[in-house]
């Protein structure tokens, strides 16, 4: 096994020790201690806001604080540590009322968005990898604009070269478009090909009308290069491939970035329902004295 | 695709910067300009370059010069204009946020639409509703609660009274929470003033379950008296500590186990109530005598050395034997009673009918337990009390031996009625002839009234006439076989004539009076399979279930409810 490898089992045996003391000191002190419920929320709330500091750290690279990595890594066990942490505090029942259940769907969508941007954050950067290429997310239109362009410009070489228009026509018909922006957005997310394999079929019908000259500009042609091996000049169509290796990409990298939207915003509205709950429950906790 | 998706001619050195805060408002479309938008979001588009102008020595007009930077394609052909302009103007764009502010700005609405959100509600007319952490049982709301909330509203502020009007009077948080018609800024006032506070962290950990909070001082405004547990209790419990609110709108949730395991499952509690037990019994002995509520017909139960101290943890496991099993109680009742013969082919049907349970156990009115056994009701049709096989219908008045004497020493009396009631006799003379005949009768059998007397009360023969009921036969187990038959009966000493007494029965309406049970909700079960009489033949057989027998189903297994709280109270209101 790797470094990470052991990481991650050393990690999880610490959360399962965890949930299991905590547990336990619930299961044999929940009856001496009627405050129980207040001390658990105390422990929760100071751990969701050491949780929020960590989209603070990010923001001050320049610190000398821990490394980015290990606040993630903390931050992902401590994260799920919470949700033990609770179902304890309330209880192990399902909260009643208005503002409780406000609060507690907001602790469970924001802990459901956290478990889904860890599952993305592991399993989509293999899936690039699988599919080949490295692009940063920044640079894919550009990346994109030139592939039209190119594309664009082997379409209008088809009318003086081969003297057709059959490419130029089936170029403004089906492909400008689908070279202007993003496409499949949702459908390369769920590893969907039919769209491009629907496109590379038209591509394929298109075949018998071509001549040669046009044959070579849609598909691309070998090339004797000396004593080198022969070198593929690509074609529209093999543009298209790369086109839409490009938006799975951006589909992909794009919903990276775009779960934060979800899990950030709805942490700092759980931080504050947590902070009117505290007030709530002390005032409506009635004094001792 | 194997290779860098990279731009043609892309450029190492020309990395983004992800992190600023716009973007070209062409980056879109990949044609971003190299220039990008300013700190504030401006667009800084003017030209690819901006001309110097080169002169040389004595020259006065010099020539403007391209400076467009090698990453960009280096100098242009065509080269600035004659006044200095670039010939290559850059189009301007409207810039757009990056990714990140735009999160951040969404971040920073979301928390403020929750504030808005939450400012609105908590001040609105609906706030009580808002924060009413759960339904209230329905024991806690009603009139009587409105009562209490509209006293409770006489001087809050009017806004608080509003709400809690619009909240629905009755429900009155007021009447438990002091402090909930206060509004928000009351709230947030008793939140940092209330003891413990919040940052008392020890002090909420110390808190012990005897505490009285404000909620539980409460809940004593009606329930009074409810603090009272077994005289040797050594931890008290507040009311809220078992008893929660904000579960259900039904009835309020009884309370869990882990309430009465907190004591009678921790063995230095129970040793010390044990202790405070014994030093009360020995004192004041009377404290523990208080369940006269429950009727003079309770089964004496002889309370433990120790009391009910014994560590348990749950009923289906380690929960004590019932005491009249553990401690092999016997039944103390003097009469004599053999369910077994009752339930044998010996005792012919009555009406068709073979006794069963239900011939002689009736339930009370909610079903929950049974009335005694009444003699007349249910024994005396078989059990006839006749004692003059020729006048069966003359029976003797069952109930009080001096009834019976009496009865017996105004037997002429009761003859010359029978004549009349039964015989329809009217004449003088017939009536004394028949008295007459019956007294020559009960002469010869029994020789003197004396004789008759102690046949009726001493005798234990078992055969002897009966009434034929439904066409049983004439012969059976009769009670003229004699009080002795059933009861325990004694003859005083030196009594001239001889008096006789028959012990009181004790037909105990409650067997366990520490626990409660509903015979109501067993009726699906048999008899037997609980009491199992079809083998008891001696009165002093209790023929009570064993704990085993009930947690076969009150269990985890049985999958019926097994908590404390199905049989016992806690609560003792009874005892003063």
């Amino acid at each position: 096994m790797n470094a990470f490898a052991n990481r991650r089992w050393l990690a999880v045996l610490m959360l399962i020790a965890a949930i299991v003391g905590l547990l336990t000191v619930w299961r044999e002190f929940d009856v001496f201690i009627p405050r129980m419920p207040y001390l658990t929320g105390w422990v929760l709330l100071l751990l969701m806001l050491f949780l929020t500091l960590y989209n603070g750290r990010k923001k001050l690279p320049f610190l000398p604080a821990i490394r980015s990595e290990t606040w993630l890594q903390v931050h992902i066990y401590v994260g799920l540590f919470t949700a033990a942490l609770f179902a304890v505090h309330l209880g192990m029942r399902m909260p009643t009322g208005w503002f409780e259940c406000t609060l507690a769907w907001l602790y469970v969508l924001v802990m459901l968005s956290g478990i889904g941007g860890l599952f993305i954050s592991r399993i989509f950067p293999k899936r690039l990898t699988t599919r080949g290429g490295e692009v940063l997310f920044e640079s894919i239109p550009a990346v994109r604009r030139a592939l039209a362009e190119q594309a664009e410009s082997l379409a209008l070489k088809a009318l003086p070269a081969a003297k057709s228009a059959t490419i130029t026509e089936f170029y403004v018909a089906h492909l400008q478009h689908w070279f202007a922006a993003p496409r499949n957005t949702l459908a390369h997310l769920f590893e969907i090909s039919s769209p491009l394999n629907k496109l590379l079929h038209r591509i394929g019908e298109l075949d018998r009308f071509l001549n040669d000259e046009e044959r070579k500009l849609m598909f691309g042609e070998e090339v004797e290069a000396g004593e080198e091996p022969k070198q593929h000049i690509p074609g529209i169509a093999d543009l298209v491939r790369q086109k839409d290796a490009l938006d799975y990409h951006y589909s992909l990298q794009l919903t990276l970035k775009l779960w934060l939207f979800v899990h950030i915003p709805l942490t700092y509205s759980l931080l504050v329902f947590s902070l009117v709950h505290v007030v709530l429950v002390f005032a409506f906790m009635g004094g001792t004295s | 695709m194997s290779e860098p998706l990279q731009p043609p001619g892309f450029d190492a050195d020309q990395y983004a910067r992800p992190n600023q805060n716009w973007v070209c408002g062409y980056a879109c479309e990949g044609r971003a300009c190299k220039l990008g938008p300013g700190p504030g979001g401006e667009c800084r588009a003017t030209a690819e370059c901006k001309p110097v102008l080169d002169l040389k020595p004595g020259e006065t007009k010099g020539r403007w010069r391209c400076t467009r930077s090698k990453n960009q394609g280096g100098a242009c052909e065509l080269g600035p204009g004659p006044d200095g302009t670039c010939c290559r103007p850059l189009p301007r764009c409207s810039p757009v946020r990056s990714l990140r502010v735009r999160r951040g700005r969404l971040t920073l609405a979301v928390t403020a639409l929750t504030v808005g959100a939450l400012l609105v509600l908590l001040y609105g007319p609906w706030r009580l509703t808002f924060i009413n952490p759960g339904p209230v049982s329905s024991h806690h709301t009603g009139k009587a609660f409105a009562e209490l909330l509209r006293e409770q509203s006489k001087g809050a502020p009017k806004s608080a009274a509003l709400a809690a009007s619009a909240f629905g009077a009755d429900q009155g948080c007021a009447v438990c929470h002091t402090e909930a018609l206060a509004g928000p800024a009351g709230w947030l006032k008793a939140a940092f003033t209330v003891k413990p506070g919040p940052f008392e962290v020890n002090k909420l950990a110390a808190v012990s379950r005897a505490e009285m909070t404000s909620i539980d001082r409460a809940c004593l405004k009606c329930h009074k008296d409810h603090t009272f547990h077994q005289p040797n209790v050594v931890r008290d419990h507040s009311c809220s500590s078992c008893h929660r609110e904000h579960l259900t709108s039904g009835h309020m949730r009884k309370p869990e186990d882990a309430q009465c395991l907190s004591c009678h499952g921790d063995g230095a509690t129970m040793q010390a109530s044990a202790a405070k037990g014994r030093e009360i019994a020995a004192k004041r002995p009377s404290e523990f005598e208080y369940r006269s509520h429950l009727g003079p017909h309770v089964f004496g139960v002889p309370r433990p050395t120790n009391g009910y101290t014994k560590v348990f943890a749950s009923f289906a496991g380690d929960h004590p034997e019932f005491q009249v099993h553990a401690d092999k109680l016997s039944d103390t009742n003097p009469l004599r009673f053999n369910h077994a013969l009752h339930f044998s082919s010996t005792v012919p049907p009555i009406n068709g009918r073979k006794l069963d349970c239900a011939s002689c156990h009736e339930p009370d009115a909610s079903g929950a337990y049974y009335r005694r056994v009444n003699f007349e009701r249910h024994c005396r049709k078989c059990h006839s009390l006749q004692f003059d096989a020729g006048n069966p219908q003359l029976q003797l008045p069952h109930g009080n031996e001096t009834f019976v004497r009496s009865f017996l020493r105004s037997l002429p009396a009761h003859y010359a009625e029978l004549a009349r009631r039964e015989h329809k006799l009217s004449r003088a003379e017939e009536i004394a002839r028949f008295v007459a005949r019956s007294m020559s009768g009960l002469t010869e059998r029994f020789e003197s009234g004396e004789g008759l007397e102690r046949r009726v009360f001493m005798s234990t023969e078992r055969w002897a006439p009966v009434a034929s009921v439904g066409g049983s036969p004439t012969l059976g187990a009769a009670p003229f076989a004699g009080c002795a038959w059933c009861h325990k009966v004694t003859e005083s000493p030196g009594t001239v004539p001889p008096q006789f007494e028959v012990a009181r029965p004790s037909m105990p309406e409650r067997w366990m009076p520490r626990g409660s049970f509903n015979h109501a909700k067993h009726q699906h079960l048999d008899c037997a399979k609980c009491h199992d009489v079809a083998r008891s033949s001696v009165t002093a057989d209790v023929n009570l279930p064993r704990k085993a027998l009930c947690a076969e189903c009150h269990s985890p297994k049985g999958g019926v409810v097994h908590s404390c709280s199905t049989c016992h109270s806690f609560h003792t209101t009874h005892r003063r």
